[in-house]
């Protein structure tokens, strides 16, 4: 009896899409163009393009979610935790645990650095799933590319605080040339390691941009082909719910990774 | 007799550029990836118990390689919607 139900609404949900979505006219010119608007407050020309409104009210917005959550969960704390204590328990435990197997004991000074890029990346990446039209911050060059820098200040940091200012600079000189057991700093390798330095940092926020704003891209273009009619949730449970959480983990397991290979 | 322009010109080797772009800068990514997962299986088969962090190191080392195929799509994306003429 149940079943039945569940399969006759489905039903009449595919007819009641149909009937809408032949009344859909495919448009396709406008999509470059809508993820690439850039505002300019009070007729004055902001810097570096000008600043892009929809992705500051999107990160503000997910922002302020991630904050409110956090305060109801933590709002009376027990012993025994609700359900919600336990999810964040859960969460902040998986996240000590992965940071602790990578780096050791004082891997965990970087978990909270991982945990929240992580859960603020994710839910920018499921922002697309709400169907009010926004954009997913992370498909705006500018958010992933400040995460980036973000990652990579906080691993030369660490470099320079763990490995000491002498060892972190003559690191750029590796490998080392041996000549009679007496190590000298090789000059020609330095621009090589200066340059992958640099190509972490861009392919680092450059993976997470692409993958997102390729997604989000592919998923207008194959809605518009069908008309909006059923492939749509399934693009959206892949591109939206499965690659915005691996995108979401890998960017910030290479944020740890990064700071684990030049800490060591 | 359809006259074609300079503009148009630009246009036709932008998007030729981007399917190029696209089409060569997957193999690379795909070939590695595959690889990857099928070590993954692999492992996974051998000692099923640590099946959690073989995904794990899998999907790190997955994005890592993709980066380049990330790349051929940002300069795709770039042909076809901002090269205007």
């Amino acid at each position: 009896m149940k079943k039945k139900i569940i399969w006759a609404s489905v039903i009449a949900f595919l007819i009641l899409e149909i009937l809408i979505g032949i009344n859909i006219k495919p448009d396709m010119s406008s999509i470059g163009e809508a993820r690439h608007k850039f505002h300019s407050i009070a007729g004055h020309e902001l810097p570096f393009g000008g600043i892009n409104v929809p992705t500051m009210y999107v990160t503000w917005g997910v922002m302020a979610f991630i904050i409110i959550l956090a305060l109801l969960a933590m709002r009376n704390v027990k012993l025994v935790p609700g359900r919600l204590q336990l999810v964040f328990e859960m969460f902040v435990g998986a996240f000590d645990k992965l940071c602790s197997d990578t780096l050791g004991e004082r891997g965990r000074k970087f978990m909270p650095l991982v945990a929240s890029l992580f859960i603020f990346i994710c839910l920018c990446n499921w922002v697309g799933l709400i169907p009010l039209g926004w954009e997913e911050p992370t498909s705006d060059l500018n958010t992933t590319l400040g995460l980036g820098i973000i990652c990579f200040f906080v691993s030369h940091g660490a470099a320079i605080r763990y490995k000491g200012i002498k060892k972190y600079i003559l690191d750029y000189f590796e490998p080392m040339i041996e000549i009679k057991g007496v190590k000298i700093p090789n000059v020609v390798f330095m621009p090589l390691n200066v340059v992958g330095e640099i190509g972490k940092l861009i392919s680092h926020s450059f993976r997470l941009y692409g993958n997102i704003l390729g997604g989000a891209i592919i998923m207008q273009v194959v809605s518009n082909l069908v008309r909006y009619i059923a492939l749509p949730v399934g693009l959206n449970l892949f591109f939206g719910l499965f690659v915005g959480a691996v995108q979401a983990f890998v960017f910030s397991m290479l944020a740890l990774t990064y700071v684990s290979v030049l800490v060591e | 007799m359809v006259e074609i322009t300079g503009a148009e010109i630009i246009r036709a080797a932008a998007m030729l550029g981007a399917g190029l772009a696209m089409g060569f800068g997957a193999i690379g990514p795909g070939v590695g990836e595959g690889y990857a997962a099928g070590k993954a299986c692999e492992g996974v088969a051998r000692e099923p118990e640590n099946a959690g962090l073989i995904t794990r190191t899998m999907l790190v080392g997955q994005a890592v390689s993709e980066s380049t195929g990330i790349y051929s799509l940002v300069i795709a994306l770039l042909l076809i919607f901002v090269v205007k003429a």
